[in-house]
């Protein structure tokens, strides 16, 4: 008996971005749809016939009508796959307008599991949900799958979302579902949702990670989990699917005095042409020269029309100033003197740090201003 | 750098033609000439050469082409320590720059190239001052400037202020300086006002509003997210209580118990009702059993008290009796002491009335006495004043004038005087008789023997027995007028005082104060008579008179009338208090009486009450029996009713609790119900607003502006970042500037100094000490504002100022030539020799081309003088 399924989670449909400006909110807002046509395509190629989704998969309690009818609508259009519903902290049972209203719209080919009890997925085959009742349950959900009778031989599926440790999304650490809840509940395998990274807990246990990232906390491209399990005893095999259409970059580049960043930053960045689809929070680290500095200063600046988002943050870059740098802004003269006066305030340590990093920066500005007057 | 020679083409006036200045040497060199000769124009082809691209058409470059048009071409050779080059521009048309080596006459840079070669030529390094220092005109600085502005300067003349700062500006970072700070300036101000506020209009502002605005809407949104989420809660919870209220089975158990209750308290009120009416049956008996009860007692009592009373009746008469008596003979014994003390009173105010007749006819007696007294003095005084008033009449009469008397005696005096001189002065006759000789007469009077005889005038001398002898004399007889007049006013005198004579008058004088003694005296009388005056004593007399009254005869002796009064007073007051004596004695005997009698009559009372409780005599003992039986009959059928009341006690149902119980749980039914009903509006109430909460999509939207919000507090923080960095930057500039300013100012004031001194013999210069700009002019110990120097002593002030920068420049090892373009124009001629050994001095040092149409003045400046030539360039 074989028994493969889709687990996937975090969907969060309907955020909506307001970090950012332009059409990029409602590009990211699109993707987040557009995952659910992902997962069905996954299914279909490979031959699974239900998907779990364990949690968040609105991303409030209040989804606009727009962004709940067309989720339905297109889970409704995939009919040949069994959608699984459960209700995570975002979107928890307290939201009861939602699920009452999701009871009363659902098609037939999307469960929602809103109630702690076996779920017949096919011949057995159970599924023990733990929906979250509340935004924070403040207890282990998925206590009861310990005591939940299935028949004999059937596999055990858990479906749960919330943390395992305290790296919960949230931050609290009050409703930690035990670790080896799949082996206290001779569970075949435990899908979880909540994290947005995909995780292996143990081996029967896993984080699932959001099929489109909205954030720059996780280095993992969007995916969700293809899992197959041969019987109740064997061990579950999960192989993660590419679904994201955005990536999120948090990329560190931590220079050396002598470096030339304009090139390292570039062997950072992908590909000119996959640039639009990225979404890149570049931090720059260690020392540079003024001219390096200024020139990886201005190379960041126009390279940020290539990416969907461009984030440039170079507090930490300390700069390293030599004689030469200073020559350019000008030899001797009150010019001269007045980046004198705030490289020396840039490196007094007696001065707070804002005060330093307010004078690094205005002897970049001096160096750009005077670079740019004719000598 | 040093220049060599200068050669220009197609330069302003000198239209296709070109003229060459060669031969430019070492220290001063002087091109003089009448002005449209082309002076100015070399002065300006020079300064376009180093100061314009030679791709510029600007202002300064339109105005060397020649009115016909064409390329000017300008060229020059310098000398600089690098070697010898000439440098060669075209503009317009063929526009070139192109630098040459002399030494090898190979290109050493061209175009771009060739002005940064000349950039670094005249600004000789990054922060000195320019290579070339130009003073022209009325000009006194370097920087670009609009032509008005020249103009307008040539007329109002450039004050030293300027002249000096030009210079002072151009070292302290010059013009890109003023760009960075232009730059910085720009960049900041976009963002802030001067005073350093967000700028209304501007994306700082704008991102400060619109986190304000994010902040608004989330705060708002979020409230509205927390009314839905407790309008969920609450939802949920009354959707819990309305399952529980609303089960069938509990709704039943509700009614049953209800049911049960109300049979329960059914049957407690109908055993309660039959209670009450054995209770009341009860009470009635025990009423009526207490009544005969009371009624025996009282019968009982009555009977000893009438006992009791008949005894005490018997005494009351007999003490009625006795307080009557009793009180009779106090009231006579009262009567009696009355009349006395009446007659002891009669006695004594008639001892009292004779005793007061006594002492006052002893008054008026006394008073008549001292009355006649009076008189007597009265009379007497009157006497007195009368006496004094006839006195005085007299004195009057008899007073002579004072000093009369003593002028009298003094006239006489004088007259026996004059008397005796005139005596001296007559003729005298003297007779010696003979014995028996017969008496002489003279004048009828007999002559004495040796008496010598005075005559006046005339006199006759009768002899008798001779004749009569008539004397002459020669004075003049009764000549003698002083003795008339004394004689006269003797008599005038006697006249007034009425006298005849001095010794008369004494006499009055004598009399006079005698009688004045007199009255001294009597007025003493008088005042001793009436020692307050006549008058009062008159007054006193008249008062006394009219209050005399009759004088009583006296009767009897006022010593024994006093006794006798004594005594009868003394009967008076015992009698009195014998009377009084006997007032409380009757009081207390009436009292008595009183009390007697009602005491009989409260006695008397009590015992006809006691009679009508127990009747008439003979049917006492029967009324006794049917009370006592018809008492043990109530007793026996009080204790049968108390026995069936508390037989129905001891069953009875708590009424009480039983209502109660029946009423908590209708309570209860009905509670349930009207919160079935408030649940199920409240609930629909909430699914009302959690729909509309719920289609608002009102958290995506709260989470959207929490995302919106932390990025646009990111920006704020930029752009407070970002202006904080440029204002850093805009006071290090301000800073750096101030200090070059400084640091340039003093050597070229210290290098001022000597020249000025050269100049002016008697001048000094203060410097302000904040604007480091020239204050005041010290000259012959006065002090003068800088603006109000003369317009030569301006322009000297100016060349000097030139002179002193290149001395500086040429210390640093950085000549550079001066040019002046008709700088002292308006220097007299002494003025303008000194300032050509300033000048000569400096050219030691230094190149100095000098520019000038002032021919003859110039002809003393000495020095290389400059012609001009004609010149073609080579192709």
């Amino acid at each position: 008996m074989t028994f493969r399924f889709i687990h996937s989670g975090d969907l969060h449909l309907g955020k909506r971005f307001g970090q950012f400006s332009g059409d990029l909110p409602a590009k990211l807002r699109e993707a987040r749809h557009a995952a659910i046509g992902k997962l069905a395509e996954h299914a279909r190629s490979h031959g699974a016939t239900t998907i779990l989704l364990a949690g968040d998969t609105f991303d409030t309690e209040t989804p606009s009508a727009d962004v709940r009818r067309q989720a339905l609508a297109e889970m409704r259009h995939h009919g040949g796959i069994c959608w699984v519903m459960l209700p995570g902290n975002h979107d928890s049972l307290q939201a009861a307008q939602l699920w009452s209203t999701l009871r009363a719209e659902a098609p037939e080919n999307v469960t929602l599991a809103v109630e702690a009890t076996p779920l017949e997925l096919a011949p057995d085959v159970t599924l023990l949900p733990a929906p979250c009742t509340t935004r924070r349950p403040g207890r282990d959900l998925s206590e009861w799958m310990d005591g939940a009778p299935t028949s004999e031989g059937a596999i055990r599926i858990g479906l749960a979302h919330g943390a395992v440790q305290s790296f919960s999304e949230e931050g609290n650490g009050l409703d930690v579902i035990a670790p080896d809840r799949a082996r206290r509940a001779g569970l075949s395998y435990l899908a979880l949702g909540d994290w947005h990274g995909g995780v292996e807990i143990d081996q029967r246990t896993r984080y699932c990670g959001t099929p489109e990232p909205d954030r720059f906390k996780h280095e993992r491209p969007g995916e969700a989990l293809m899992v197959t399990i041969e019987g109740a005893a064997a061990l579950p095999q999960a192989t993660p699917l590419e679904t994201g259409s955005f990536s999120w970059r948090r990329l560190a580049l931590d220079l050396l005095d002598g470096d030339d960043p304009v090139a390292r930053m570039a062997a950072l960045l992908p590909e000119a042409r996959l640039r639009r689809q990225f979404l890149i929070n570049l931090v720059a680290t260690g020392r540079a020269g003024l001219e390096a500095r200024t020139a990886l200063a201005s190379a960041a600046e126009s390279a940020r029309a290539d990416f969907a988002h461009f984030e440039f943050d170079d507090r930490g870059l300390a700069t390293e100033c030599e004689a030469g740098d200073l020559d350019a802004i000008d030899r001797v003269g009150a010019l001269r003197e007045a980046a004198d006066v705030l490289l020396m305030e840039s490196a007094d340590t007696s001065r707070s740090t804002e005060e330093r990093e307010v004078a690094r920066s205005a002897l970049a500005r001096l160096y750009a201003y005077a670079q740019a007057v004719a000598p | 750098m040093k220049i060599g020679a200068l050669r220009l083409f197609n330069v302003k006036r000198f239209a296709g033609r070109g003229v060459a200045l060669e031969g430019i040497g070492d220290g001063v060199n002087v091109l003089c000439a009448a002005n449209e000769f082309g002076k100015s124009t070399s002065f300006e082809a020079l300064h376009a050469l180093f100061f314009q691209p030679h791709s510029s058409t600007a202002g300064d470059v339109r105005n060397l082409r020649p009115y016909s048009g064409g390329n000017p071409l300008v060229e020059a050779d310098i000398e600089t320590a690098a070697g010898r080059f000439r440098i060669t521009k075209q503009f317009y048309g063929g526009r070139s720059a192109r630098i040459l080596d002399l030494a090898n006459g190979r290109i050493v840079a061209q175009a771009d190239e060739a002005e940064s070669f000349i950039a670094g030529l005249v600004r000789g390094g990054t922060a000195g001052p320019a290579g070339l220092l130009w003073v022209r005109q009325g000009v006194t600085g370097i920087d670009r400037r609009s032509k008005s502005e020249e103009d307008s300067e040539k007329q109002v003349r450039a004050s030293l202020l300027e002249s000096v700062q030009g210079e002072v500006e151009a070292v302290t970072g010059g013009r890109r300086m003023a760009e960075i700070m232009a730059a910085t300036e720009e960049a900041l101000g976009r963002l802030v006002t001067p005073t350093g506020r967000p700028k209304a209009g501007e994306r700082y502002a704008e991102t400060i509003e619109r986190r304000d605005r994010l902040e608004a809407d989330e705060r708002r949104l979020s409230a509205e997210i927390t009314a839905l989420r407790e309008a969920l809660d609450k939802r949920s919870v009354a959707a819990k209580r309305l399952a529980e209220l609303d089960r069938p089975e509990d709704r039943q158990q509700r009614l049953q118990a209800i049911a049960a209750a109300q049979a329960t308290f059914d049957k407690a009120k109908t055993q309660a009702e039959v209670r009450r009416a054995a209770e009341a049956e009860l009470l009635l008996t025990r009423e009526q059993r207490d009544n005969a009860h009371r009624e025996q007692m009282s019968f009982h009592a009555a009977l000893e008290r009438a006992a009791k009373l008949s005894g005490k009746l018997g005494e009351a008469e007999l003490r009625n009796a006795t307080a009557l008596a009793n009180r009779d003979a106090e009231a006579a014994r009262a009567a009696k002491a009355r009349a006395d003390s009446d007659a002891a009173e009669r006695e004594a105010v008639e001892a009292r009335a004779l005793l007061a007749r006594l002492d006052a006819a002893q008054k008026a007696r006394e008073a008549a006495e001292q009355l006649a007294e009076l008189e007597q003095k009265l009379d007497a005084a009157e006497a007195a004043r009368k006496e004094i008033e006839e006195g005085e009449a007299s004195l009057a009469l008899l007073r002579l004038p004072e000093k009369a008397v003593s002028e009298l005696e003094a006239l006489d005096i004088e007259i026996a005087k004059l008397k005796a001189v005139a005596e001296a002065g007559r003729p005298s006759v003297v007779i010696a008789y003979e014995p028996q000789a017969p008496i002489v007469s003279l004048d009828g009077e007999p002559l004495k023997d040796g008496e010598a005889r005075s005559y006046g005038g005339r006199a006759e001398l009768a002899i008798p027995g001779v004749g009569i002898v008539a004397l002459r004399s020669n004075s003049p007889v009764g000549g003698d007028e002083q003795l008339r007049k004394a004689a006269e006013k003797r008599r005038v005198l006697l006249a007034s005082m009425a006298v005849d004579d001095l010794a008369a008058a004494r006499k009055r004088q004598v009399e006079t104060q005698r009688q004045e003694s007199d009255i001294r005296e009597r007025k003493t009388r008088l005042s001793l008579l009436a020692p307050r005056g006549l008058p009062e004593l008159r007054e006193d007399v008249a008062a006394r008179r009219a209050a005399a009254g009759e004088v009583l005869e006296l009767k009897g002796d006022p010593v024994e009338a006093r006794a006798a009064h004594e005594a009868a007073e003394a009967k008076r007051v015992a009698a009195w208090q014998a009377f009084r004596a006997t007032e409380p004695m009757q009081t207390t005997a009436a009292d008595a009486v009183v009390a007697a009698q009602t005491a009989s009559a409260r006695l008397d009372a009590e015992r006809i009450e006691v009679q009508a409780i127990l009747g008439p005599e003979a049917a006492r003992a029967e009324r006794e029996g049917q009370m006592a039986a018809r008492l043990a009959g109530l007793d026996k059928l009080l204790a049968e009713h108390q026995a069936a009341v508390d037989r129905l006690q001891a069953d009875a149902v708590d009424l009480a609790s039983a209502e109660a119980t029946l009423r908590r749980l209708r309570s209860v039914a009905e509670a349930a119900e009207k919160e079935i009903g408030r649940l199920r509006e409240e609930i629909a109430g909430l699914t009302a607003e959690i729909r509309a909460r719920s289609e608002d999509a009102v958290e995506e939207k709260w989470r959207e502006v929490v995302d919106a919000l932390a990025a646009a507090k990111g920006r704020v923080t930029a752009f407070e970042k970002e202006v904080a960095v440029l204002q850093r930057l805009r006071s290090a500039l301000e800073d750096a500037r101030g200090h070059a300013r400084e640091t340039y100012l003093l050597p070229v004031m210290t290098e001022l100094r000597p020249l000025l001194g050269l100049l002016f013999d008697d001048v000094s210069i203060t410097f302000d000490d904040k604007t480091l700009l020239p204050h005041k002019i010290l000259r012959n110990g006065q002090e003068e504002e800088v603006e109000r120097l003369s317009g030569g002593m301006r322009e000297q002030l100016s060349v000097l100022t030139r002179l002193a920068f290149a001395r500086l420049l040429a210390r640093d090892g950085r000549p550079a030539p001066v040019i002046l373009d008709d700088a002292l124009v308006y220097s007299d001629d002494d003025r303008i020799e000194k300032m050509f050994d300033a000048l000569h001095r400096q050219a030691s040092e230094q190149q100095i081309i000098v520019f000038s149409c002032r021919q003859r003045a110039f002809q003393q400046l000495g020095g290389n003088v400059l012609h001009m030539s004609e010149w073609m360039p080579e192709n």
